[in-house]
Order: C-alpha cells, then structure tokens, then sequence
C-alpha cells in the first residue's frame, strides 16, 4: 500500500495530540492518586477486593460441584454477581473463592453469607465466610528491575543507532521511545484499564516494538540518503518519502499483534466467563500496540524530519565555514 | 541442484519437523498402560494468569478463621464451644481474640476497652507493617506475579504466589491434593514470615539458649553487610557477609563467650536456621558460606532473603498461625482467574496464530509460502522445545513475546521477497532477483536482529520474573528468527531448484519479457 501523507507539516499537530495524551493522563493519575484507588486502576494481582471464601470437607460435600451450586443460587437471590471464581483442593477438602469488586455491596455479600451457611446446615466441617482484600503495592524487586531494564534498553537503543545510522535518528530514536512509552503509561492512567503486574512485560513489549519500527523506518531513510536521484529532496520530503514507504510495515507487526490479543480476549472470556478479569493483560496489550503504532508512524518522521533540518543546516553551515577557512589560507 | 537432491533434503527437513512436532505436541499413554508420555508443551511451565496462584492465608496469634472458629463453635458436642464463643469476636471473616481488641479479662468476665484504647488500632498497625515486610521479602523472590493483602478488616494477610505448575501438573493438582507440587511455595511462604530479629545462640532449641552476642552491648544486625544464595552445579550456599566493624566485634564475642556449648547457630526470632558456626574456631572470612543440607535451591533462597531482611531491619513482629487454635498454614493450590482451560485456550490462539502465519503467505507466494510456512512450523517447534529445556515460565505476556519472534520472522521473509519481487520487476532473472534482494535487505534484517538481540539479553538479565522470563523467550525467537531467516532462503534454493517456471513457483508476475527466451 503506498501513501502520500505529509506528516512531517503536522509536526506541531503530533506534539499538541501527545501533550495533550500525556497532560491528561499525568492529570487523571494524580487525582486518582488521591481521590481514588491509585495513580492507575490496579487490577489483577495488584487489585483490592472483596471475596467469598467457602472451606469444605470431603466428609460433608465429596463433589466441589454441589458447592458451587449452592452458591451460585445464593448469589443470584442475592442480586451479586461475582467477576471470578478458583476453585483449590486442599489435604481434607477444598475451597472456592468467589471474587466481587472491591465496590460489591457489604450488606448483599452478608446475606449472601447467611443465606449459604444457611443452606450448609448439618456440615459441620464447611464454613463460608467474607473477606475485604486491600492489596500492596510497591517495593518489589520486579519493578524496580524493570525500570532499569527499559531505561538501559533506551541507551543501547542510542548507541546503536549513533554507531550503525546517524545522530539526528538517534536522538529520534531515543525520543520515540520515550513517546511511546509515555503514551502507554499515559493511556493506561487515563482509560482506567485495569492494571496489573503484566504491565511491566507490556512496557517492555512496547520499546521492542518501537525497536523495530525505529530500525525500519531510518533503514529505509539511510537507503533513501544514499540514492542519486532523491539527494536533492528536502529534509521534510525525505522524511516523508521513507515514513510513507514503511508505512503499512510498520503497522503490520502492531496490528497483527493487537489481533492476537483481540483473539486471546474473546477466547479467555468465554474460558473465565467473565470478561473483566481477562480485561488487564489484554487491554494492556493493546494499548501497548496502539502507542507504538502512532509513535513510530506519525509522530517520529514528522520530529525526525525537524532533526534532520538542524542536521543538515549544521552540516552546511560547518562545510561553509571550512570552505571560508580554506579560502582565507 | 538436481531433482532427486532436492526431494530428498525436502523430505528429510519435512519428515524431521513432522516427528517433532507429533512429539512436542500429543501427549499418549505407553505401553503398559502405567506411565504417560507427556509431550513438550505440556511440560512447560505456566504462569499464574494460566495456572493459578497458591495462596495461604496468615493469622497473627489471637486471630483464628472462620473455618477454625465454626469447627468448634458450632460443634455442640465440643466442650471449648462455649468458650470461644466468649474468647472470640468477629471481625471481617475472621475471629479475633478480645485481648487483642483491648477487652480485659476481669472476674471471669470480658470488660469492653475503654474509651480511646489503642490495643486494636496498634495490633492492625503491627499486622500491616508485617504485610509490607513480607511484601518486600517476596518481591525479592523475583516471582512473575504475587500479591500481599490485608484482609479482614486488617486482622489478616492473604499471600499469593505463582504456582510455577505445567500444564501436566495444573491438570493433576485439580484432581488431587499433593503438597510435593507445592513444596517451594509452603517454604516460601513459611520461611519468608519469620517473625523477630536475627540473633547467634548457643544451641539449636531456642528454650534454654543464651545469645551469644551480647546484645546490650552491640546492634547484632549492624555486624552484617548482607546474605545471598549461591547455586553452582546443583549445590546451593548461603552467603552472610560481615563488615569489618562485624567481623572484629563478632570474633572478639565468639573469644569472649564463656558458655559450655561449642557451636552457635543462626536465629530469627525463635526460628533456629540451621546454619552454626563453630564458637572455639572463630571467624576466618568476612564471607560465612553455609551448605544446608536437604534444602532446595529455592529454599535457600528463601533464607538468604529472610537474613537479609532482618539485617536489614525489616523484621515481622507478630507469629503467624502458630497458634494451637490455628489449623496451621495451608497453601491451597487455585484454578486459573481465565478459567480452569486458560492455559487450553492459550495454546488454542498460539496454533491459530502460526496457521494463519502458514496461510497468509501461502496465498501471496504460492510455492514459496510453503517454503515460508516451514520457517513458522521449525520456529514454533524451536520455542516450544527451548522453553520446555530452558525451563522458562509462560505467562501470557511471555506468549506475546514469541509471537513477536514469529512476526520478525514473517518480517524478515517478507521484506526479503518484496524486495525480490521488486528486482523482477527489472527484467533480472529470478536467481539474480534473489541474490541482489537479499543483499540489499541483509543489513536491514541484521540490524534489526542485533539491536533486539542485546536488548533481549539485557532483559534477561536485568529483569526479574515475568520481564526476565519476556527477555528469555524474546531472546530464543530473535535467534531463531534470524537462523530461519537465512534457513528460508537455504530452502527457496533447494525447492525451486528443479521448478521449471520459477516466477510461478514464487508467485511473481513475469512483467517483462526475459530476454534469454
């Protein structure tokens, strides 16, 4: 598929749309941070909430199934609907742990209770009971690696590109990284998708993705740099010419990953029954795919065509200088 | 290349992914009917978005469960019955003894606290400062994902951990119970909540011991720079290294100690370690290296954490589920939140993925996508096989990243053959198209390869858990990706070699005549 965009006039346009992402999400997380649950929507491992815990004995129920019925009737006469059900067996018996969010009504979920220790009249070794679970978070070992991890990933990203192609992509490079991984960041604040340790893979899977979208698009630069016939492109149109030719590649790998996790979503939903719980890491995914497919496609050539001006003016300006130099001697 | 070479490297390549595949993907009984074999993806291990956590409920001393309070409360033969129901008040879903709520105990009576009594505000704040400790203590573990809750309206703390099951072991643990699948979690766990400070004591039962290190006189965990574990050729250590203030004070205390007994031990809290050093012998290296015996390397680990905790300063303060009232910790093993066939439906979207991966190309390149699609099937082959060997947990972040491999892969290939396609376009014959294609891609591909590559590895060693396990797996698909890369040109070779028509075989339009016909 060719395409004609001009994206390196909407330079300024890109900046204002990221700002403005970023300033939203910096904004929403901040008052989340105090008025609600946290920065970001904690979900999965990281999140608070309610349960309902049932232990029972092989002596009074030998199948875990006539459990789960009880309870679900009850639920049901009780108007809850719970967001995931795990089941685990222990030595004597087992338990099922019913999971409702963390806004689930106490007075339904005590009656509920009621009602289940009710129906389990006569099982002397089966208890049901309620629990609130508030989760923490923070000084983990994980995220603290994580975030060296990306930052290291940031400066070999750098070097490499500074070593293999120019200084003016570098710096784009670096930049597109650090765009796309506030756009995630910012995007996972401001949608309030659930999140959970799985982003941090996420955030990685993010600058990988840029990586490769990076490595294409200035490849296709450098090639373009070196052709007879294109030499005398402006630095804007060169920008333009090679981010239009890699265009489609560059959407392919997000795309086809975005429908990777559009298909793992509808088939774990239909596995847990219930969408919310599958919601994180998917939605995740996603969003991760989607920050690195404007990242890389629109908002890098346009800053990058900026980067290559400077560079070029610079590099005029140095060769007119030693020219003056050489004629002056 | 002739015809019958051709065939026959064809057929060698195609039956040796054919056998693989049968190995690494279908599980069969043997013959006897006894044991099973079990293919490769089911040995792989999974993360707990897939199988599930194992999670165990703590109890501080004067809080019992439910489960523990109704066994008795409501068992009318039970002769404690009534006393419980005295001793105990409800709080959240679990029961909490009325000392520990500020009640007095006055003339055989339970007297409420007084007003502003900050018996039960201090004993939830002492239960949460362990939570975070523990949460410390497991971060370090360097689990793909776990939680810490306090729970119960903060008389409780819920831990949760990674199972680390295959699938194999995921279906058998919803079966049956067995704790030997759970071993690592149930030290962890155990071992992680130690309660008290760290200590040296002349015996290994704490009742009846001496401290051998005076505390009046000294800060015993300033003695102590760290503890680490060390895992060389199946053999597991741990590490306690002393500064200098420690090794000199410690030396002078071991020369000092005047005791009958010869070997001290290592404590926390009331919890010998099993780890001595010899009293008359002293110190000889800053660096105390102890070999427990009958320790997993995990297990090791968790006490290397558990001392560096405590020298750091972060001890737990309350004894969790000790009490006879308590049944004791059980670590109970969970479905999966995805469901209890998440990991089923996992590898359901993989195997659509690499079919779709197969097709796609295969309509576009004709013969050539065939060449393409045996690529795909010897990557998917290659990463099912080198997770399973590596021993790499899968979660589903972890799965992203082989698809990742996959489509840099397709990447690869197709970038090659557009530019392939592109030089045909020329009038160059499809030999020359080939050659002149893959040189002007080679450095596009190479770069792309090496910058992920080191990226992949750095992952893999800076990262811990779920981003490690992403940096193992980016790193085998990066590899296997470029090998199969220059693996799919090998074949276009020998496959088109004895074609007639070549441009058909690729797919190509032949847009300008060639002139040698």
């Amino acid at each position: 598929m060719k395409t004609n965009l001009k994206l390196s006039s909407k330079m300024h346009l890109f900046i204002i749309v990221s700002s403005v992402l970023i300033a939203l999400g910096i904004m929403v997380g901040v008052i989340c941070h105090f008025v609600a649950n946290g920065y970001f929507n904690y979900g999965g491992d990281w999140a608070s909430y309610k349960e309902v815990t049932v232990s029972y004995a092989y002596v009074d129920y030998s199948d875990e199934s006539e459990v789960i019925e009880i309870c679900n009737k009850n639920f049901s006469d009780c108007g809850l609907k719970y967001q995931s059900l795990t089941t685990g067996k222990s030595s004597e018996g087992g338990e099922i742990v019913y999971t409702f969010s963390i806004a689930a009504d106490d007075t339904q979920l005590s009656n509920a209770v009621v009602l289940i220790g009710t129906a389990f009249n006569g099982a002397i070794q089966t208890s049901v009971s309620a629990h609130t679970q508030e989760a923490l978070l923070g000084g983990a070992l994980t995220i603290d690696r994580c975030c060296i991890a990306l930052a290291c990933i940031i400066v070999v990203h750098f070097l490499y590109f500074v070593i293999r192609y120019k200084l003016t992509m570098a710096l784009a490079a670096v930049l597109a990284d650090i765009h796309n991984l506030g756009i995630f960041l910012s995007l996972l604040s401001l949608t309030r998708i659930p999140v959970a340790s799985s982003v941090l893979a996420f955030a990685t899977l993010t600058l990988l993705i840029t990586v490769i979208g990076t490595s294409l698009l200035f490849d296709r630069m450098r090639r373009n740099a070196k052709n007879e016939d294109l030499k005398k492109l402006s630095a804007f149109e060169h920008a333009d010419l090679g981010a239009n030719e890699c265009l489609t590649l560059n959407l392919i790998i997000p795309a086809c990953l975005a429908s990777v996790a559009a298909l793992l979503f509808v088939l774990l939903s239909i596995s847990s029954l219930s969408p919310v719980v599958i919601l994180a890491p998917v939605f995740a995914a996603l969003v991760s795919f989607i920050s690195c497919a404007y990242g890389t496609v629109f908002f890098t050539p346009s800053v990058y065509s900026r980067f290559k001006l400077l560079g070029d003016n610079y590099k005029s300006q140095h060769a007119r200088a030693s020219k003056t130099k050489g004629t002056s001697k | 290349m002739g015809k019958v070479k051709s065939a026959i490297i064809t057929a060698l390549f195609v039956a040796a992914v054919a056998v693989l595949a049968f190995f690494a993907t279908v599980s069969f009984g043997l013959p006897g009917g006894v044991d099973t074999y079990n293919s490769f993806v089911a040995n792989i291990h999974l993360g707990a978005d897939l199988t599930g956590n194992a999670y165990a409920t703590l109890y501080p001393e004067g809080v019992i469960s439910t489960a523990d309070y109704q066994l008795v409360a409501n068992d009318e033969e039970n002769s404690d019955s009534e006393v419980y129901a005295e001793k105990y008040l409800e709080r959240g879903g679990a029961y909490v003894s009325k000392d520990k709520l500020g009640y007095t105990y006055v003339d055989g009576n339970y007297v409420e606290p007084a007003e502003g009594d900050k018996t039960e505000s201090e004993f939830k704040a002492s239960i949460k400062h362990d939570a975070e400790v523990l949460l410390k203590r497991l971060g370090d573990k360097g689990y793909s994902s776990y939680s810490v809750l306090v729970g119960d309206e903060g008389f409780s703390i819920k831990v949760s951990l990674p199972t680390n099951f295959s699938y194999v072991e995921y279906k058998e643990s919803q079966n049956t119970y067995s704790s030997d699948n759970l071993a690592d979690q149930i030290s962890a766990i155990n071992v992680l909540s130690y309660s008290g400070e760290i200590s040296l004591r002349d015996s290994n039962t704490y009742d009846g011991s001496n401290s051998v290190v005076s505390v009046i006189k000294h800060d015993f965990k300033s003695f102590f720079s760290g503890a680490s574990a060390l895992t060389r050729g199946g053999s597991s250590w741990i590490l306690i290294n002393l500064n200098d203030y420690g090794f000199e004070k410690l030396n002078e205390a071991l020369g000092n100690y005047g005791g009958s007994e010869t070997t001290a031990y290592f404590y926390i809290g009331e919890t010998c370690l099993g780890l001595s050093v010899t009293i008359a012998d002293g110190i000889a290296d800053k660096t105390l290296a102890f070999q427990p015996s009958n320790m997993t390397a995990s297990a090791v680990q968790d006490v290397a954490i558990l001392l560096n905790s405590a020298i750091a300063g972060n001890e737990i303060s309350n004894v969790y589920n000790d009490e006879a009232e308590n049944s004791g910790t059980n670590v109970i093993a969970t479905t999966s939140k995805f469901g209890a066939y998440a990991p089923v439906y996992l590898f359901a979207a993989l195997l659509a993925i690499v079919v779709a991966a197969i097709i796609g190309p295969s309509v576009k390149y004709k013969k050539l996508g065939l060449v393409n699609a045996l690529s795909v099937l010897i990557y998917a082959l290659a990463m099912v096989t080198a997770i399973m060997l590596i021993d790499i947990q899968v979660t589903i972040a972890g799965a992203f990243a082989a698809i990742l491999g996959l489509a840099l892969l397709l990447f690869s290939n197709i970038v090659s053959f557009e530019a392939i396609r592109k030089e045909t376009l020329t009038g160059r014959t499809i030999q020359a198209s080939v050659k002149l294609g893959y040189k002007k891609t080679v450095f596009a591909v190479l770069d792309i390869h090496v910058l992920l590559l080191v990226i992949a590895v750095m992952l893999a060693l800076i990262g811990v858990g779920e981003v490690a396990a992403f940096g193992f797996i980016s790193l085998i698909g990066v590899i296997a990706s470029y090998v199969l890369h220059w693996f799919t040109r090998f074949m276009w070779f020998v496959t088109s070699s004895p074609a007639r028509d070549k441009f058909k075989f690729c797919g190509f339009a032949r847009e300008v005549e060639d002139d040698e016909d």
